[in-house]
């Protein structure tokens, strides 16, 4: 049987959850839902910050990588020397794998949110519980600290 | 060396005294080296004059990012005297101008000197009563803020456009001013990172998380403007490189055509871009205050190189005049940072 | 307990914004009825444009970039302050943004569209658009990836996929909020654009650090996107295009534009709408100050590059920038001049800057100016370049101004849509500021 908290006040729960933390309770026998992002709340219960930004890393560097090679590829694939440029001009290409970097990264982060926040949610749309404007804490039953 | 009790006169005769010396090494007769005052003079412009318009643009917007070093940023605003009197000794040497044979409307000696000397004492005037007002807390403290940035605008342009650009005369590009503005500006955020790093301690038993943010704040704004410095560095390249005209890419040639001009190049450009955004990109670099400082006087080395990288081709350098050059406005430097408690009038906000 | 939920601060955010959505009135149906027929009249010119060719515009040998180069120009650098409110002054951490930055979003798209319509107007074979793409053909043909017109290809449309992605993760929190308000058919709607958001501790953690990525990647972008814009005309070899400074002013003169923007339609939304509770006199003169920094920024520009023209003993640059002001459009570069340099330097008086209809009289005179600058910027050029026996000048026929008139109707059409689609203010953030 779960325990749902709800607190209408952000210090309210604030104070529950530094309480529980306190207790040996940690992220991974609550569920938080909250009304907006609160960053005391990762404060409290230490929570890293996540992979996010390796998909954003990963991403632009694909963008950039791949955008330069494929031009490379096309000039190289059929050369053909225009506005008395050389084949492989490095200030005009940049310029493409640039903004390539920053199309891959935005796609990637967001890619990879959705995959870390498990979106979109089946369960979600059918009509999960909504806690409002309130905030909640729910202790699992089964998964409370082992306290002798 | 926590602080150093100094009285304003004591301190402005270091400063005359510091000229005198820079008098001396520049016209004592070492020879070679017509170029080494211009390179100390454009560089320390950008750095006393940056200093202060960083405090005036955080007080415009309020923000808090540099706020907690205010009052180290502005102690520095006595060195734009001193530049206003190494212009003076900069003045003898004006023939060595190429438009100075021919001279025109806009450049010819007589207002060349007028409009940069009038700039310059109206910015260090500006800058002293804007740090006045500012750290009294005074009202009317915004309102010299836009006056100084206006004049720090207008000054930093022409240092640009007249003091480095005419040596290659015919040749111009519109965005000198413009980029030499946001350098002065990046220089002075680095100044903010040297200089919370000499203040760690301090600032560290007062208040942890404050010197904490404060420090990330600091390695925010240098991450931004290594990509912005990059950004208007790449688009005047890029339009001298696309136009290929003769008297514009002659300018770049005569930057990279050497291998020791090549190194200098590569070396502001890993300076001043490559090695902020690689250490800045990382949480982690931004935690540490020596790696914060030791990146920002990369920053500032950066800058003085691209100096050197202006002025060379045109005059010749002579390295130990430019070192000592600047070994005593670093002197003079030290002094204000550290005589700051007796040279400052007392902040609100206590000291 | 039930008393204070009663006045709930947090609910009264929720029922204000979303009443926003209610069935639309008289006054709405009207507005989107006149802007509807105005673009279906735009359309029939097009088409007609694209059934007779490219002859019955003004364009013609030596002024080949006209008002349609112009408008996209317009466009583009409208779409800019929605990414700046939205993602730079977020990185700045400046509070006002959240009650500009949803509609200043879905200004950006809607801008977008419209922008990237003008190149295929101004194609003459508009089918054969993709030929802009890189693809493997049959010919062993790419792109020329050294052409200024194919990085406005790739950064153009980057730009709008970005501000997608920026716009729709911002209402991501606020579709679940409606989701739960609405009923019947909207809330399936809305359920099923909310992903399925529920708020939970992990989805925030990841959501929070996507807004800050999205918000990183969009600052650079919005610089290099109009930057790219300003290298169509300035990699060009062409008197008073060819300027180094181009770049960073096309980019102030963007989010000049933007601000200006911004203000026009915000002002009569927060009077129809009744939002002054949200959107405050304080909030708009942050707005004006962002108006007047730029304007600044933008005479500087023509200071620097008039002074420019006569430095060295380029008389071409010198007869192009004296034609600009004295030639046959001088009365066009006077209006320029009066709009975005002298009118915006009255916001200097605190009262005038925190006077609604006064600064919503600057922003529509400012959108006239910055319209203007493109088009003296583009038409004087090409008008008068190196060879006095090649001159020139153009005037815009009767289906270029009605495609003109198309646009904006089209921009309006779109924003009035919008106001009845999403909330048009960021409820969790406001929520988050009470």
């Amino acid at each position: 049987m779960a325990e749902t908290l709800v607190f209408l006040e952000k210090e309210d729960f604030l104070a529950r959850l530094r309480e529980l933390k306190k207790d040996g309770y940690s992220r991974r026998n609550l569920a938080l839902y909250l009304p907006w992002h609160l960053p005391e709340v990762e404060e409290i219960l230490e929570v890293s910050p996540g992979p996010l930004r390796y998909f954003a890393f990963f991403g632009g560097l694909c963008g950039f990588v791949g955008g330069m090679g494929f031009i490379l590829y096309t000039v190289l694939s059929w050369p053909l020397i225009t506005g008395g440029k050389p084949l492989i001009s490095i200030p005009p290409f940049l310029l493409v794998s640039y903004i390539l970097t920053i199309l891959f990264g935005s796609l990637a982060t967001f890619v990879g949110f959705l995959f870390l926040a498990r979106l979109p949610s089946i369960q979600g749309i059918g009509g999960a519980e909504e806690y409002g404007n309130r905030f909640v804490i729910v202790i699992e039953e089964g998964l409370r600290p082992w306290n002798p | 060396m926590e602080s150093l009790k100094l009285r304003p006169a004591v301190f402005y005769l270091l400063l005359l005294s510091a000229v005198g010396g820079i008098a001396l090494a520049e016209y004592g007769g070492s020879g070679g080296g017509k170029g080494s005052l211009l390179v100390t003079l454009v560089f320390w412009s950008c750095l006393a004059q940056g200093a202060v318009a960083v405090v005036a643009i955080t007080d415009l917007v309020r923000a808090r990012w540099v706020a907690s070093l205010k009052r180290e940023l502005l102690s520095l605003y006595p060195l734009q005297f001193l530049v206003f009197l190494l212009f003076l000794l900069w003045t003898p040497r004006l023939s060595l101008y190429p438009w100075s044979a021919e001279p025109g409307l806009w450049l010819n000696e007589p207002f060349f000197v007028g409009r940069n000397l009038a700039l310059l004492l109206l910015s260090s005037l500006l800058a002293a009563l804007f740090a006045r007002l500012s750290l009294r807390g005074d009202r009317r403290a915004n309102l010299l803020a836009v006056l100084y940035l206006l004049v720090f605008v207008a000054s930093q342009s022409l240092v640009a456009f007249d003091w480095v650009m005419t040596l290659e005369y015919p040749w111009y590009s519109t965005l000198f001013g413009a980029f030499f503005c946001v350098e002065a500006i990046y220089a002075g955020f680095a100044l903010a990172g040297v200089a919370s790093y000499l203040l760690r301690r301090q600032r560290c038993d007062a208040d942890p998380e404050t010197a904490r943010k404060g420090l990330r704040d600091v390695g925010n704004l240098l991450f931004g403007f290594s990509v912005l410095w990059a950004g208007l560095f790449f688009a005047q390249y890029l339009l001298l490189w696309y136009g290929n005209l003769p008297e514009e890419v002659h300018y770049i040639l005569r930057r990279t055509g050497s291998t020791s001009a090549l190194a200098l190049s590569g070396l502001f450009l890993a300076g001043n871009f490559v090695l902020p955004f690689a250490v800045f990109l990382s949480r982690k670099g931004k935690r540490l205050p020596a790696v914060v400082g030791g990146v920002s006087l990369v920053v500032l080395g950066g800058l003085f190189v691209e100096r050197v990288v202006y002025v060379f081709p045109v005059l010749s350098l002579h390295a130990g005049v430019l070192f000592v050059e600047n070994v005593l406005i670093i002197f003079v430097g030290m002094a204000a940072f550290y005589g700051r408690k007796t040279l400052l009038p007392r902040g609100g906000e206590g000291d | 307990m039930k008393e204070s939920k009663a006045l709930d601060p947090r609910e009264e955010v929720e029922r204000d914004v979303l009443a926003v959505l209610c069935r639309p009135g008289v006054k709405w149906l009207a507005a989107v009825a006149l802007c509807a027929a105005l673009v279906l009249l735009g359309l029939g010119l097009w088409g007609y444009q694209i059934h007779r060719g490219l002859g019955v515009s003004g364009l013609m040998h030596p002024v080949n970039w006209g008002v349609y180069i112009t408008n996209f120009v317009f466009w583009v650098g409208i779409a800019h302050s929605g990414t700046l409110i939205s993602a730079v002054l977020f990185l700045f951490r400046a509070r006002f943004r959240t009650s500009f930055n949803r509609a200043a979003e879905a200004m950006t798209i809607f801008a977008l569209t419209v922008a990237g319509l003008f190149p295929l107007i101004h194609l003459g074979r508009v089918w054969i658009f993709y030929y802009l793409f890189p693809y493997p053909t049959e010919r062993h043909l790419w792109v020329n990836f050294r052409s200024p017109l194919i990085w406005d290809v790739f950064a153009v449309s980057t730009y709008m996929i970005v501000s997608l992605i920026f716009f729709y993760v911002g209402l991501l929190p606020d579709l679940a909020i409606a989701r739960r308000r609405f009923s019947g058919i909207r809330k399936k709607i809305f359920a099923v654009l909310s992903l399925g958001w529920v708020g939970s501790l992990d989805q925030w953690r990841h959501y929070n650090r996507l807004y800050l990525f999205l918000a990183a990647f969009a600052t650079p972008l919005v610089a290099s996107v109009h930057s790219i814009v300003s290298w169509d005309f300035a990699v060009s070899i062409v008197p008073g295009w060819h300027t180094t400074i181009f770049a960073p002013y096309f980019v102030a003169g963007a989010i000049f534009s933007g601000t200006a923007m911004v203000i026009t339609l915000v002002y009569p939304m927060q009077r129809i709408l009744k939002l002054e509770k949200y959107i405050t006199v304080d909030h708009f003169e942050a707005i004006a100050k962002i108006l007047l920094f730029t304007s600044l920024i933008i005479s500087y520009s023509y200071l620097v590059e008039t002074g420019f023209a006569f430095y060295g003993d380029n008389v071409f640059e010198a007869e192009q920038f004296r034609y600009r002001s004295f030639g046959h459009y001088a009365h066009l570069y006077w209006v320029m001049i009066f709009c975005n340099s002298l009118l915006p330097l009255t916001l200097f008086i605190r009262r005038l800057r925190r006077s609604l209809p006064f600064l919503f009289a600057v922003s529509l005179l400012v959108n006239v100016g910055m319209w203007m600058e493109r088009f003296v910027i583009i038409v004087n050029s090409l008008a008068r370049d190196y060879d006095p026996y090649a001159w020139g000048t153009y005037t815009p026929s009767l289906v270029e101004i009605g495609i003109t008139v198309m646009s904006f109707a089209l921009f309006f059409l779109l924003y009035l849509l919008f106001l009845k689609a999403v909330p048009v203010l960021s409820m969790t953030e406001i929520k988050e500021h009470l």
